[in-house]
């Protein structure tokens, strides 16, 4: 049994700096089974007894995170994560903690998001790998919150890597960056997207867990830019059908006493062995972790709305239409190999997500899968005789059938533990229920003069 | 001098006088002294001696060392050699080999118990090395580091032999022995160093753990280590040139210490302890060891670094990894999970000896020396934290510090401290002979009788007093832990402890108590007072307290326990069996910490206690013997209300005996169903003996039919037993039924009459036509309205059903047409298929009690024992009618048939009887822990981690049972969903997984 040793070093910093600062009001941040942000605000005096005995919470008013007659749950911060946030002002301002959720007697909380990918990491490094990734995150800014039956309207008509001389894109980019920077968030890259609003930031590589509670306040950042400057900001996977959707192409690595074990010089791409079986994994399970990585009805007109959406199950050198790609990378240097998955959505559970695509990973490894052949064409441009030919196989078209293999997966059932897989499996057919009970346009369109 | 004579020779104590006749003859030998014959006769083994100081004496020849043997034969110190010789034969070779190392061993130039420093400066100059230089690097070879080593060795057991008394000396021996191993680590690296490219780019500290640690050594065993490096002198050394070079060098040390030559071999360097063990990193940074020890340790690992010292290589690098750990190692007691691991570790000290060992070995098992370690260091790990006086690594250092903190008594502390001292010196003795790593005593006479001569004691006092020393051991821990707590509860001192009730109530914290305030309350109620009882509680309690200590609710039981002994605490016999029998007193200690309801039970009939002395009274009684038992008593009975309390306590007795027989374990959990549904026969046999009596029912032949879990005698500790009644004709013509009914009325009269205790409730309301029907009914009309009448669903519940009590033709009768209504030989119609899944979806729907979601429903829940049930029932419905293999009554047994007959896959099987087995086991141990009956798995992670105990043992915990519960019925319901409902379902919109 693992745990965290009482860090009171770290209680100290941190109650130091809110002295020092005058810090008045500490968010404590945690985050529910979707992946939404929850926020609960203390008071410099209540710190001590957050990090000695942890803050009580209602739990049961918060998606999948209790049972409804356990409904008494402690958050008890990371000191490792306390930050200011920038947009409150330097002085007199606000921070926030990512927090582990505790039951009342000190346990990991069972429906906890972190805890699930913690307890996977914790798995990888019993047998001495540690998982890094680096996600590339897509969103649109549009110019006003979307209403019913009105159009959505992007704030530019750019397109990949445009200049953009509306100074808007540009400035909100400059402050998110400057923004996380200064909450420790090191960005590796940003630009325009291809679609007319749409920009992607990349965050730089962290291990996991870090580069999951990064996500979310990424996503909080993005979003408050955004309103202070008239703008909204939507990471919904797929906002408009004939516009390409929002994606978080993540690259994954596995380093073992700071050797990346995915690179082997002179392998076929650098590959080695184990990063082979690895990619073997996330293919086989790609099917039954759908429901983690797109998560949404919406996230399957991503993956199924072409534009260069990885649809098909199978993985290629630099290939661009392949759900796992190995990209190029510079021979001397071993600790750049990595793996991009390309099918993740930017609406996904960063944690629950990593916690699969590593659980089916090393699920891989460990029982030695065999990587099939790679794919040299660019998949959909083949025939579905053709795919069937070279053993390709789609992923789940929609919720719905996403939720058929996922229910099926003893794999998904022991990385997420049964209380999350369970809750999981009630909400999204929730949420396909929801979908199917409506008229759309279409069918009116369609059907209703018709006959 | 002249040889003794041959008789001389025997009478000095030499077992083959006519070898050692001759060799003491030799020529070589001839300047021997009158005392040094005495002296060889005097040590351990004098043939061994004698043919040592021969081989010594030819070498020295060879050696051209002639005129120095003679004068070590003719002077005082050939006295001290042959005691060496006598005691170890491996030293004596090495001596052989060496012989130039002889004066220098004998003469007195090197010091044979020196200073660390003294042994550091030996070896590295034997090795080639610079002592002075900070980094010394070797230009020697491992031999010469090995030879160098022995001979410091035969130093230190020279001193330690020839002492006076050895077991004063033994903790400057091993101080030696921990720091010659410290100074052939060092030797080791400059080795290494010179073998290891680069190696002045990286400072590498070894630290010793364990007993090298602690300077508790031994002659030979394992050292633990640990490797710490940094860059040199500021340089820059990237992180994978550190791990290269730094592991290299310490592989090197491995191998220099563990190879065998001519020369012999070191020991092991053992660096499993490190962060990982053995998957772990060899070398790491002080940031990285920071990193694993904030994050990842667990409380154990603190404890092993209680001992970690410097010992070789960078000083400050080694000074530096101490300062970042000792305050951690002083924290440990606090940590989540340190009750845990230490319960965990004291099972291992206590309960994993190989028995045939168990006596012969002085490490492990109760009183040996592991045992003494683990209580000193678990009172250091407890009372260190607030006082740094007993901040300290060697173990009796450590007990002399508590012992001056008045945390252990002056009298125990130095009878532990020589029990320890001398069980170490026998271990000493033990692995001289060949310095093989060993603790376990000989057996063979020869080997026993040198043994015992090593120690200066005769083979049969050796014997005694290792038997004295290992019996005493194990109530000396329970008394120096728990006897102050006792002092500090009752207010009483003896003026050597002074236990502050913190510190006492720390000490009960620690070992699992949550309630140590209230705990001590008990312990004062319990030993204070003058009386007779209180003063055997006094002896008795340090033992309990542990026992408790080790059951799942520790205050739970003790609280129990006081409640008891007010009870029976008078009697003549409780406190003397518990005094008396061990077995029983840990029985009754696990029994009141596993069960509110056993704890219950026993306080109000404190006679069932003595069972727990007695295992034939531990057997659940048969169904004949009870129904004998019954029948007589309520005959004898002068009312039917006395015949009530009879049946009553009769039953509440037998409830008692088999909970207390499955929590002694002498029943499985199985077994419990069969001996409660032997006990609910008998019940109904005598109650039926008795209304057929009281109604004058003489004209009628009944029997009763058993239903439900009661027919498949899978009874729980408070079910419902489910009958239907049938009655024969016997002379009573057309008034039989109504004799029937009034005998029906009457049983159930006499087993339901309202009560305070959890009855049996007789239910007949599944008979035909429910609650609407006649309560009795001819043979006749009960067989015609199952052919004719019944719907599917009652015939179903048939095959759960047996006929448990009544007239014997009868129930032949009935049992015959059981099988027949069951068993269709048509097997199941597509519409009495159709029938069954529908009535199973809707009891799905209208059954499940509101507020308990599916999961965690054990017995209607998703997957739980109806699902499985359900599944057995169909298949038998299907299949029994055409094979007969599958008739069977019961859940399980059912599964193997339906298994072995190929109706259902094996492993289908398994997966469908694990959920079973595993909610009716929770159900079970739900009953015994909480003191009723509930259904739902418990929302209170307390409950959880009981039944986890009770269920799955002792390394479950509350989320790992819930998780295990949920994993095997949610698979459980998918077999369960194809074979009843068909193939894969589909979910339609709105619908809720069931």
């Amino acid at each position: 049994m693992r745990q965290t040793v009482p860090m009171e070093r770290h209680h100290d910093d941190v109650i130091r700096t809110v002295q020092d600062r005058d810090v008045r009001f500490i968010r404590l941040w945690f985050c529910d089974v979707v992946g939404t942000l929850k926020s609960v605000a203390i008071s410099p005096a209540d710190l001590e007894t957050a990090f000695t005995e942890g803050i009580g919470i209602d739990g049961s008013t918060i998606e999948g995170l209790t049972r409804a007659y356990e409904s008494d749950m402690l958050l008890r911060p990371d000191p490792g994560t306390f930050q200011t946030l920038p947009w409150r002002g330097e002085v007199s301002g606000t921070a926030r903690m990512m927090c582990d959720v505790l039951t009342p007697d000190g346990e990991a909380a069972a429906s906890d998001p972190r805890r699930v990918l913690k307890d996977v990491m914790d798995r990888a490094e019993a047998k001495g790998l540690e998982y890094f990734t680096h996600p590339e995150i897509e969103f649109y800014l549009f110019q006003e919150q979307w209403r019913d039956g009105q159009p959505l309207r992007p704030i530019d008509n750019a397109g990949y890597f445009d200049h953009v001389h509306h100074a808007g894109g540009q400035d909100f980019r400059r402050t998110v960056i400057s923004y996380l920077e200064a909450m420790n968030i090191q960005v590796e890259y940003s630009h325009h997207e291809n679609g007319p609003g749409q920009n992607e930031i990349d965050l730089r590589y962290a291990d996991a867990l870090t580069t999951a509670d990064n996500i979310l306040t990424f996503r909080t950042v993005v979003k408050e830019v955004a309103l202070s400057m008239g703008q909204v900001a939507s990471f919904m996977p797929k906002p408009m059908f004939d516009r390409p959707g929002n994606g978080m192409h993540t690259h994954l690595s596995l380093f073992s006493n700071g050797k990346n074990v995915f690179h082997e010089p002179g392998a076929e791409f650098g590959l080695s062995r184990t990063a082979r079986q690895f990619i073997a994994g996330l293919l086989r399970h790609a099917s039954e972790y759908a429901v983690l990585t797109n998560q949404f009805v919406n996230s399957y007109k991503r993956l199924w709305g072409a534009q260069e959406a990885p649809s098909f199950i199978c993985w290629g050198h630099n290939n661009r239409s392949a759900l796992v790609r190995v990209p190029f990378h510079k021979p001397t240097k071993g600790t750049s190999s990595r793996v991009e998955f390309r099918g993740l959505d930017s609406a996904a559970n960063p944690y629950l997500a990593f916690a699969a695509l590593l659980g089916a990973g090393m699920k891989g490894i460990e029982e030695e899968y065999e990587l099939p052949e790679g794919a040299e064409d660019t998949v959909w441009q083949l025939t579905d005789r053709e795919r069937r030919a070279l053993g390709i196989d789609p992923l789940p078209t929609d919720l719905y059938r996403a939720l058929e293999a996922f229910e099926e997966s003893e794999l998904m059932a022991e990385i997420l533990g049964e209380q999350v897989f369970e809750h999981i499996l009630r909400n999204k057919h929730d949420e396909w229920h929801t979908y199917r009970s409506q008229v759309t346009g279409v069918e009116l369109e369609t059907t209703f003069g018709r006959i | 001098m002249p040889v003794p004579s041959r008789a001389e020779l025997v009478r000095l104590g030499f077992a083959r006088a006519d070898r050692a006749e001759r060799f003491l003859a030799d020529p070589l030998l001839s300047p021997m002294s009158r005392e040094l014959i005495e002296a060889i006769a005097a040590s351990a083994d004098p043939d061994e001696a004698t043919i040592g100081l021969l081989r010594l004496m030819e070498s020295m020849d060879r050696a051209g060392l002639r005129e120095q043997g003679r004068a070590i034969l003719a002077g005082e110190s050939g006295r001290d050699l042959v005691r060496v010789l006598g005691a170890s034969v491996a030293l004596g070779d090495h001596l052989t080999r060496h012989p130039e190392t002889l004066s220098a061993l004998l003469g007195g130039q090197d010091e044979p118990l020196a200073s660390a420093e003294a042994y550091r400066t030996r070896i590295l100059e034997a090795v080639g090395a610079d002592p002075g230089s900070a980094i010394p690097v070797a230009s020697g070879t491992g031999d010469e580091l090995r030879i160098a080593y022995f001979t410091s060795l035969a130093g230190i057991a020279l001193a330690d032999l020839t002492a006076a008394d050895p077991v004063a000396l033994q903790v400057r021996v091993s101080q030696a022995l921990a720091d010659l191993a410290a100074a052939a680590l060092e030797g080791a690296l400059a080795l290494a160093r010179a073998l290891t490219e680069d190696h002045e780019q990286v400072l590498l500290s070894i630290l010793a753990m364990g007993k090298t640690g602690a300077r508790e050594l031994n002659y030979i065993s394992d050292v633990d280590v640990l490797y710490v490096v940094a860059p040199a002198g500021g340089a820059e050394v990237s992180g994978e040139t550190l791990t290269a070079v730094g592991g290299a060098l310490a592989r090197h040390v491995a191998r220099v210490c563990s190879e065998r030559t001519a020369e012999g071999s070191l020991w092991q360097v053992d660096a499993n302890l490190r962060p990982e063990g053995k998957d772990g990193e060899l070398v790491r940074t002080i940031d990285s060891y920071r990193r694993y020890y904030e994050r990842w340790a667990d409380s154990w690992e603190f404890q092993a670094l209680l001992k970690a010292r410097p010992v070789a290589g960078d000083p400050g690098l080694g000074a530096a990894f101490v300062d970042l750990v000792q305050p951690m190692v002083w924290q440990a007691s606090t940590r989540e999970g340190f009750v845990d691991d230490t319960r965990a570790m004291r099972r291992r000290v206590v309960d994993l000896i190989p028995h045939a060992e168990t006596e012969r070995n002085v490490k492990l098992g109760p009183g040996g020396l592991r045992d003494v370690e683990f209580t000193v260091q678990l009172l250091q790990m407890v009372h260190g934290r607030g006082d740094e006086t007993l901040r300290t690594r060697g173990t009796l250092e450590a007990l002399s510090l508590l012992r001056d903190g008045g945390y252990v008594s002056r009298a125990q502390a130095d009878e532990m401290d020589e029990a320890y001292r001398f069980l170490r010196v026998v271990e000493h003795r033990i692995q001289l002979h060949r310095l093989r790593r060993s603790q376990v005593i000989p057996d063979a006479p020869a080997d026993l009788r040198r043994l015992a001569r090593t120690v200066g004691l005769g083979t049969e006092d050796f014997a005694r007093r290792i038997g004295s020393v290992r019996r005493r051991g194990r109530p000396l821990h329970e008394e120096i832990f728990y006897r102050p707590l006792l002092q500090t509860a009752a207010g009483l001192s003896d003026g050597e402890v002074r236990l502050t009730p913190a510190s006492a109530q720390a000490r009960l914290a620690a070992i699992g108590y949550r309630d140590p305030v209230r705990a001590t309350r008990h312990i004062a109620a319990l030993t204070g007072g003058v009386s007779r009882s209180a003063a055997i509680q006094r002896q008795l309690l340090p033992a309990l307290l542990e026992w408790f200590a080790d059951g799942i609710d520790p205050d739970m039981g003790l609280l129990a326990f006081r409640r008891l002994s007010e009870e029976a605490g008078s009697t003549h016999w409780f406190l003397g069996m518990l005094r008396d029998s061990g077995v029983a007193a840990k029985r009754l200690t696990r029994v009141l910490s596993s069960s509110r309801y056993v704890g219950d039970q026993l306080v109000a009939m404190p006679y069932a206690t003595r069972w727990l002395s007695r295992d034939e009274e531990l057997r659940p009684l048969r169904a004949a013997e009870l129904g004998e038992e019954l029948t007589a008593s309520m005959r004898r009975a002068s009312s039917v209300a006395d015949a009530v309390t009879v049946v009553r306590d009769v039953r509440r007795r037998e409830i008692t005996r088999i909970a207390l027989s499955r929590l002694s374990e002498r029943i499985g959990p199985i077994e419990v169903g069969g001996a409660l549904s032997d006990l609910a026969d008998a019940e109904l046999a005598a109650a039926l003996d008795l209304a057929m009596t009281e109604e004058n029912a003489r004209g009628i032949r009944m029997a009763v039919i058993a239903l439900g879990s009661f027919g498949a005698r899978e009874m729980g500790y408070a079910s419902d037993a489910d009958v239907q009644f049938v009655v024969e004709d016997a002379g009573a013509g057309e008034d039989a039924v109504s004799q029937g009914i009034r005998v029906a009325t009457a049983v159930q009269k006499i087993l339901n009459a309202p009560s305070a205790g959890m009855d049996m409730k007789v239910s007949a309301d599944l008979r035909p036509e429910g609650r609407a029907g006649a309560l009795a009914r001819s043979a006749d009309s009960w067989e015609g309205y199952y052919r004719r009448h019944a719907e599917h669903w009652e015939l179903q519940a048939l095959l759960r059903a047996r006929v448990c009590a009544g007239d014997a033709d009868l129930a032949a009768r009935l049992e015959e047409s059981l099988d027949a209504l069951r068993y269709p030989a048509e097997g199941l119609t597509p519409a009495r298929e159709r029938d069954l899944s529908r009535m199973k979806a809707r009891i799905e729907s209208e059954r499940l009690p509101r507020g308990v979601t599916p999961e965690r429903h054990l017995k209607l829940g998703r997957g739980a024992m109806t699902d499985v049930e359900w599944v057995v029932q169909k298949l038998q419905l299907a299949h029994a009618g055409a094979d007969p293999s599958l008739r069977i009554v019961g859940t399980l047994p059912a599964l193997d048939a339906l298994a072995a007959a190929g109706i259902l896959p094996a492993d289908e099987a398994e997966e469908l009887a694990e959920a079973w087995l595993l909610a009716w086991r929770l159900r079970r141990a739900l009953f015994l822990w909480k003191g009723r009956e509930t259904d739902a798995l418990p929302a209170d992670r307390t409950d959880r981690r009981a039944l986890a105990l009770l269920v799955e043992g002792s390394d479950a915990s509350a989320r790992s049972l819930e998780e295990h519960y949920l994993r095997v019925t949610r698979r459980a319901r998918a077999i369960a969903e194809r074979e009843i409902f068909g193939e894969v379902m589909h979910r339609l919109p709105g619908e809720t997984h069931p």
